[in-house]
């Protein structure tokens, strides 16, 4: 016979207002296998505690239920109470009698509160009767770690754990590591150049010794759980020899062909042999494949005669390179939603209608224009420039419905950058509600209307047509009631922030959540806001929605600080609540493997002596398994179980009801 | 269309290709079909097609018999119906693709019953399910026999399961539930359902655990309630409407019913029609951030 205690917490007044604890606890000790019962003030206080263990050594219990509030706030309180006691902490288990019944009962005579109170803990009984004593699972950890993407986010956390002492990979998909911010021109709110902050930190990440740097690299496939992941990176071909190369420019400077560069968004040229910026990190150039004439038709190879140390192979192939690290930090960061599906502000049609990013480029002193805002059309310095803020942003209709919350800040600096340089210019800017929360942002956003003299129009804008070589912008302005037209020289758009294209292909390689706009989902968006559900896996900047640089390197460091914390111990713990297979009955149909959120399921094989398959079955990797129980449901032939809550422990508490 | 199909079962079990063909021949008085396993190359006279072939042989493909499994490589003589099942397996990993040769059979659809069979083969002496047929022309299949049908079936399905499922939901939850407990109460437990059904493949069926014993295995009111309501759940998304389940019920439960609104319910949903594309699951195990969520209210 089992030796059960129970234990009903008064919860001062939050439990005993509407129901009668002491009623409760004497119903209990009426169950066969219940032999210590008593109710209690605050059971999780000190003297709780204390009292609970005292029950258990005194009355040798094997079996302990506390009837009080959600597991979710006291079960580890109880568990290491009961631990402490000697008893296995999966023999201590919860009944939830004030969320899910005091609180909504204001029966004050205590009838219903008190009747589901003792059919809660009567079923928590007959399924504790069937517990089975669990162990913590260990598993090793790799104190190595990946970092995705080598913007801001990922160039800090990865320069954050190396700091402390780990290796970290960090992969970057473009030639070089920088990100969106390496484009920036002056960053608010203190107006100092983006690259003058960023190239310091790029070069301290190339030269930190405990950083190996993968640039122009993809992610290729994501294996194992957390402290054990093995992933393979996609090399993709330079066709230049990192390892010889000295980064002279000599190829760059002789190549013939020009193409356009992303890196300045179309703005400007660049050579088939490049790199992306003059302080790229590592500064070694790439060859644009499908634009070489050399690579695609055997013709030039003017590169190749210049290069000194003859680092060029036009035969180079992508190479697959595993790893095994024991955390992931994904920082893949954002791009700009399409300008082009907005028709009515020209985008794409009149020349002089740009994007944000783009004139971050005019106004950048590397950018195409060394810095002058010269209109792209033909060159002029306009004198008149509209800025037109959400596009895009909080239009359920066309773009997003969130905010993408820089671009009132960004704009504001646009027009303060754009009243600096172009003397006697006229700003307009069309914003919905001005945003600016955050350290010194209001006082910016106010220095750019009351000193640098951009003109606020609180309203949208309908139209936007060129004429006569100007671009005409009509809109409303909603605070004085009237229609404006503004003969503008230029347009600037405040496009919204979007998540990167494949950031879901990338999500389901790593077994991490996303939202509808493939941002991707943290663990808990106030108490985990760098965790996911996939434990291991930390995220970091505009991967997971709109943010600006301060936020996006405080996360970085959020997320370095999760993954040194997680590689300070040799081995860690988890929660045993995983599921078991029954191998017997197994089909193989792997439902529970394409069901699995977090690919804990894998496909084993029973082999008999000689080696040969005789079954496939499926097998749960308890280090990846969060027991949330989704394989469970899914399984037709109740082939698995989750352990503590095993299908007869549920059969058993539905019975006691 | 006899003689192309003898001559490619031989074919494949001369050549080695495959170690057996599972087919249908004549019963000894000539009146019925009977599934037929054949693996020899003199054997395959035997083989015969026509509108009596009504069985979904797929079942023979599953771990449930594992003696044929044992056999080696099958070919199957399939109908566009019976692929849909052969699909679904392949889906589920029970067979490879690789590992079984489809025969596909144009079919101009089959008799309902074999005994209403009186030498042709009328519309009303076929199922719901040949009105309504997409794959007369086998969807997948290693090598197709008959000419090329040309039907095409009516742009909103119709027939008799239809229009019962129709008169069901115009019914208010009450006596739908009279309805269905009635027709349940003649369940005797036979099990014939799953037996023939070649989507129940389970290893272990969940109405033989009895640790704990979630399905009453006695036949009365509540068992049989949650035994067809279990199995209704089990083929959600899965089922092919193949109809086989209805036609084997010994007590005449309208299984077609609950299997076809089922497959209704899943379409709306969830726009997944099962038994077309091997490389889809079905949607009750997959999540999509594009699911509905209007069942939250």
């Amino acid at each position: 016979m089992p030796r059960i205690g129970v234990f009903v917490c008064q919860c001062g007044n939050n439990i005993a207002a509407t129901v009668d604890t002491k009623k409760v606890a004497e119903e209990m000790s009426k169950i066969p296998g219940v032999v210590y019962t008593c109710d209690y003030k605050f059971m999780c206080s000190s003297p709780g505690q204390e009292m609970l263990k005292q029950a258990i050594k005194e009355n040798k219990l094997d079996g302990v239920i506390v009837s009080a509030c959600s597991p979710h706030m006291h079960e580890k309180t109880f568990r290491k109470a009961s631990e402490a006691a000697g008893l296995n902490p999966y023999q201590c288990e919860i009944t939830n009698i004030r969320e899910q019944c005091s609180w909504v009962h204001h029966d004050s005579t205590k009838k219903v509160g008190t009747l589901k109170s003792t059919d809660l803990t009567r079923m928590t009984i007959e399924r504790l009767k069937k517990n089975a004593p669990l162990k913590k699972i260990k598993i090793p950890i790799k104190k190595k770690a990946l970092v995705i993407g080598g913007g801001i986010a990922g160039i800090q956390a990865a320069l954050d754990i190396a700091e402390g002492g780990r290796q970290v990979i960090l992969v970057e998909r473009e030639p070089s590591i920088g990100g969106n911010m390496a484009r920036l021109s002056e960053t608010f709110p203190t107006m100092d150049c983006s690259q003058c902050i960023l190239t310091p930190k790029m070069v301290e990440a190339e030269l930190n010794e405990n950083i190996t740097l993968l640039t122009y690299s993809e992610i290729e496939k994501v294996d194992g759980y957390i402290g054990n992941f093995t992933v393979q990176i996609r090399r993709k071909s330079k066709y230049v020899d990192e390892e010889r190369c000295t980064g002279c420019g000599e190829c760059m400077e002789k190549c013939p062909f020009k193409t356009e560069s992303q890196f300045e968004l179309g703005l400007n040229k660049r050579k088939i042999i490049y790199t992306p910026f003059p302080q790229s990190v590592p500064n070694v150039p790439v060859i644009d494949a499908p634009n070489c004439p050399k690579i695609q038709k055997d013709k030039c190879g003017a590169c190749a005669v210049v290069c000194g140390p003859k680092c060029i192979d036009f035969k180079m192939e992508d190479k697959i390179v595993t790893e095994e690290v024991g955390a992931i930090v994904v920082a893949t960061g954002y791009q700009l939603m399409p300008n082009e599906r907005f028709g009515e502000y020209g985008y794409g049609r009149i020349k002089d209608v740009i994007s944000g990013m783009q004139f971050e480029r005019l106004a950048s002193s590397s950018g195409p224009t060394g810095g002058e805002i010269r209109r792209p059309s033909d060159g002029k310095v306009p004198k008149n420039v509209v800025f037109i803020q959400c596009v895009g942003s909080r239009d359920e209709k066309k773009g997003v419905s969130y905010c993408s919350k820089i671009c009132c800040m960004y704009t504001a600096k646009h027009t303060k950058l754009y009243s600096h340089k172009v003397h006697g210019g006229q700003s307009y800017v069309f914003y919905m509600d001005i945003r600016s929360g955050g350290k010194r942002y209001e006082e910016f956003v106010r220095g750019a209307i009351e000193h640098d003299g951009a003109m606020y129009l609180r309203g949208r804008v309908s139209r936007v047509y060129e004429k006569d070589g100007k671009v005409i912008v009509q809109g409303a302005d909603t605070l004085s009631g009237s229609q404006v037209e503004i003969e503008a020289d230029m347009v600037v758009l405040a496009t919204a922030i979007v998540s990167r294209t494949g950031a879901d292909t990338l999500a389901q390689k790593l077994g991490i959540g996303y939202d509808k706009y493939k941002f991707y989902n943290e663990y808990h968006p106030k108490l985990k806001p760098v965790e996911t559900v996939t434990a291991g896996i930390f995220l970091a900047g505009t991967c997971m929605g709109p943010m600006d640089i301060p936020e996006s390197v405080a996360q970085g460091s959020a997320a370095a600080s999760k993954v040194l914390s997680l590689f300070s111990a040799d081995e860690m713990a988890r929660e045993p609540i995983t599921s078991v297979v029954n191998k017997t009955t197994c089909n193989a149909c792997w439902d529970c493997v394409t069901a699995c959120p977090y690919s804990a399921i894998e496909r084993d094989t029973i082999k008999n002596r000689q080696g040969e398959i005789l079954r496939w079955v499926a097998k749960v990797n308890d280090g990846v398994c969060q027991g949330c129980g989704v394989c469970v449901a899914a399984c037709r032939s109740k082939s698995i179980d989750l352990k503590g809550y095993t299908d007869e422990q549920v059969f058993a508490a539905i019975n006691a009801f | 269309m006899e003689n192309t199909l003898r001559q490619k079962a031989k074919e494949l079990l001369e050549s080695g290709e495959v170690k057996v063909v599972i087919g249908y021949r004549w019963n000894r008085t000539r009146t019925r079909t009977t599934p037929v396993f054949i693996t020899k190359p003199e054997d395959t006279d035997q083989l015969i097609f026509n509108p009596l072939c009504v069985n979904n042989l797929s079942l023979y493909l599953t771990r449930k018999f594992k003696d044929i499994q044992a056999l080696g490589k099958p070919a199957i003589v399939a109908k566009g119906c019976d692929i849909k099942n052969i699909v679904v397996l392949i889906t589920e990993a029970q067979v490879k693709r690789e590992d079984v040769f489809i025969i596909g059979m144009v079919c101009n659809g089959m008799v309902y019953k074999q005994e209403l069979w009186k030498g042709e083969l009328t519309p009303q002496i076929m199922p719901t399910k040949c009105h309504n047929c997409d794959v007369r022309n086998p969807h997948v299949a290693d090598f197709v026999i008959g000419e090329r049908s040309t039907f095409t079936p009516p742009e909103k399905p119709e027939g008799m399961v239809f229009d019962k499922i129709k008169a069901l939901d115009s019914k208010d939850p009450s006596e739908r539930w009279a309805f269905w407990i009635n027709e349940f109460s003649r369940c005797i437990k036979c099990y014939a359902c799953r037996q023939v059904c070649s989507l129940c493949f389970c290893e272990r069926c969940i109405t033989e655990k009895n640790m704990p014993q979630w399905i009453e295995t006695s036949a009365h009111p509540r068992g049989n309630l949650s035994w067809n309501l279990t199995r209704a759940m089990h083929l959600v998304g899965r089922c092919t409407f193949c109809g086989e389940c209805e036609r084997a019920c010994p007590v005449n439960i309208p299984l077609n019913l609950i299997n076809q609104k089922m497959i209704q319910v899943v379409g709306e949903a969830f726009d997944f029609k099962s038994g077309y594309d091997e490389k889809v699951h079905p949607p009750m195990i997959v999540f999509s951030p594009d699911d509905k969520e209007n069942f939250i209210k």
